[in-house]
């Protein structure tokens, strides 16, 4: 007899097909399931935003899985202004050279020439991302021809499968960066959700008109809504600042969370980024929650979303 | 009539691939209870995801999955997870499996020269050297297909009919390595810490941990046995990696069993559970 009640909803299935549509253990070795394979094991993990090797090392102490290179995290971009690109890869490298988590690096939506830089460079993961000003208005960078893994930002199921299908092995949710405002995340993450708890109940018919309606590719949608939930890891991003911000998520069905400007741009860094670590293992033990969360400083000041002006906002670059 | 002898795994959750194993541990466990169909003993199998000592308390066996090995050692540290964890390894002797940040953390002694020392610190239980990322980056990780002795049924120790009439040619095992260790040297057990290890630079090692002379009594210091390697058809190398090894109850893998949907690794450990539980509580 089975005991069966350590089954999450969330549960990614590990003979799912991850969305990847090449012949299942491919000849060759750089292969889809490698490039999710990463992904999976970055899972109830904390990504940090750092912007030298300093940062870096102090994320890496406080327990972050990985961290994201990038020159000015997304609340200095929203501050200054101006057309964000990819780093520099000399300080991509410094960071490199300091720590034994993965790094990942940002390119712009669509600048595949950015993506062979990095990949290059040898960055463990590219984040293809709405922070970054884009380069291109129609196109998406495609993205399995890349041995390197990409993680995509969405705010909806078919923004995710659209994504997905391009070749990302990891999705996040938009959430709207340089805030510290959870709204949108929550919002993105719920909006998934929810699409998803909707999919799963439709027949092969119901769906077919339901992939034109959120112009997503069928077989994916189709597997999807089998699986209950995005058939790749799907993180949080975007205005997570405080440990019970990083705990929503997971609650709401992440798979992990990345935290960009709330961690370095907070009064004490180094504890803050280690009781977001602590928060995320321990999504759902809110004495854990309680205890983490004493004490821990000044948090980031932040922009209230819902009086920001529709242009000021990351979310809605790319589509 | 019997009654279900209640067994406990747990899949240490503190961050990494953790429900991955426990999606292959409930695919084992069916596969052991079609095979039992015959015998009179029947498992209760509960997979169990551990964050805290006392759930690691109510566990028989425990796997540490893959993960980031420093971020999984930060924060059983922080949470007063790391002794207990030594506790149930190295003094209890509790079946233990690590896969690939697993294998790391349950190293007596790891190499940090090629890479930087992060706050890494280790459990131990098994007397090897690890090299972490051993064959480099993201991109450098790949998937190979291994043969792993242990998994021929005529190796096993408990035979299935059809292994006694004809040997059976071993579908190899798809072995997914990701940024993955190595273990670079096999140690001789020692008594107390690995002190020859320790005295070189960019080694890290495990605080040693003396069994009770009551249990230390069951259990004999055995040597670590080398389980599988990696044969990639390299020119110039005469035997692959070590990516398996065996140290009484202490099992380490540097791949990826979990993210296969192969569930015979599984099954193979699984059984060894069943067998120390056996003999742990004289049924």
């Amino acid at each position: 007899m089975l005991n069966d009640t350590s089954k999450m909803a969330t549960e990614l299935p590990t003979r799912s097909t991850n969305g990847d549509r090449t012949p299942l253990n491919a000849a060759g070795e750089e292969n889809f399931t490698v490039k999710t394979g990463l992904a999976r094991m970055l899972k109830g993990g904390v990504i940090m935003d750092v912007v030298n090797a300093e940062q870096a090392r102090i994320a890496e102490e406080a327990g972050a899985v990985a961290v994201m290179a990038l020159e000015r995290v997304p609340a200095d971009i929203r501050a200054e202004g101006g057309v964000s690109r990819m780093s520099d890869p000399k300080m991509i490298r410094e960071i490199m050279k300091t720590v034994t988590i993965p790094v990942m690096a940002k390119a712009r939506i669509g600048h595949f020439v950015e993506c062979q830089i990095l990949e290059a460079i040898g960055v463990d993961y590219i984040d293809e991302s709405e922070v970054l000003t884009p380069a291109d208005a129609l196109y998406h960078v495609e993205k399995h021809p890349f041995s390197v893994p990409f993680v995509c930002g969405c705010r909806n199921l078919g923004e995710a499968l659209r994504r997905i299908s391009e070749g990302a092995a990891m999705i996040r949710t938009k959430g709207e960066a340089g805030t510290g405002d959870v709204i949108e995340a929550v919002r993105h993450m719920r909006t998934v959700n929810s699409e998803i708890a909707h999919a799963s109940k439709m027949s092969d018919t119901e769906l077919r008109v339901l992939a034109k309606d959120i112009q997503a590719p069928f077989e994916l949608l189709r597997e999807t809504a089998r699986l209950g939930r995005l058939p790749v890891v799907n993180f949080a991003a975007g205005g997570v600042a405080t440990p019970a911000d990083a705990a929503l998520m997971m609650q709401l069905g992440c798979d992990g969370v990345f935290v960009g400007s709330g961690i370095f741009k907070s009064g004490d860094a180094s504890k803050r980024a280690k009781a977001i670590v602590q928060a995320v293992t321990h999504y759902n033990d809110p004495k854990v929650l309680a205890e983490v969360s004493e004490d821990l400083g000044e948090a980031m000041v932040g922009l209230n979303v819902s009086v920001m002006d529709a242009k000021d906002k990351m979310q809605g670059r790319g589509w | 009539m019997s009654s279900e002898i209640p067994i406990t795994v747990g899949v240490l959750a503190l961050q990494g691939a953790f429900n991955e194993h426990i999606q292959l541990l409930r695919e084992a466990a069916q596969t052991i209870s079609l095979r039992e169909t015959e015998s009179k003993r029947k498992w209760k199998f509960t997979f169990s995801e551990i964050r805290n000592k006392n759930e690691l308390a109510t566990c028989d066996a425990l796997i540490i999955p893959g993960g980031e090995s420093t971020a999984i050692s930060l924060v059983a540290e922080r949470c007063g997870m790391l002794e207990p964890l030594r506790e149930f390894v190295k003094v209890s002797r509790n079946p233990t499996w690590g896969t690939c940040a697993g294998l790391i953390l349950l190293a007596e002694s790891a190499n940090t020269s090629s890479t930087k020392l992060g706050g890494q610190s280790l459990i131990g239980g098994l007397d090897v050297r690890v090299n972490r990322n051993h064959f480099g980056r993201q991109t450098e990780s790949f998937q190979a297909n291994l043969f792993l002795p242990f998994l021929s049924p005529t190796n096993s120790t408990e035979k299935s009919e059809e292994s006694s009439s004809k040997e059976i040619k071993q579908k190899p095992f798809r072995a997914i390595f990701i940024r993955a260790p190595i273990v670079e040297k096999v140690l001789s057990p020692v008594q107390g810490i690995q002190a020859q290890e320790a005295s070189k630079e960019n080694i890290i090692v495990a605080p040693s941990k003396e069994m009770t002379p009551e249990i230390a009594s069951r259990f004999t210091v055995e040597e670590v046995e080398v389980l599988g390697r990696l044969d990639r058809g390299k020119e110039g190398e005469d035997e692959g990696e070590i990516i398996a090894v065996r140290q009484g109850n202490c099992f380490g893998t540097s791949f990826h069993p979990e993210l296969t949907g192969d569930e015979r690794i599984h099954v193979w450990w699984l059984e060894g559970v069943v067998r120390d539980v056996v003999g742990r509580r004289g049924l």
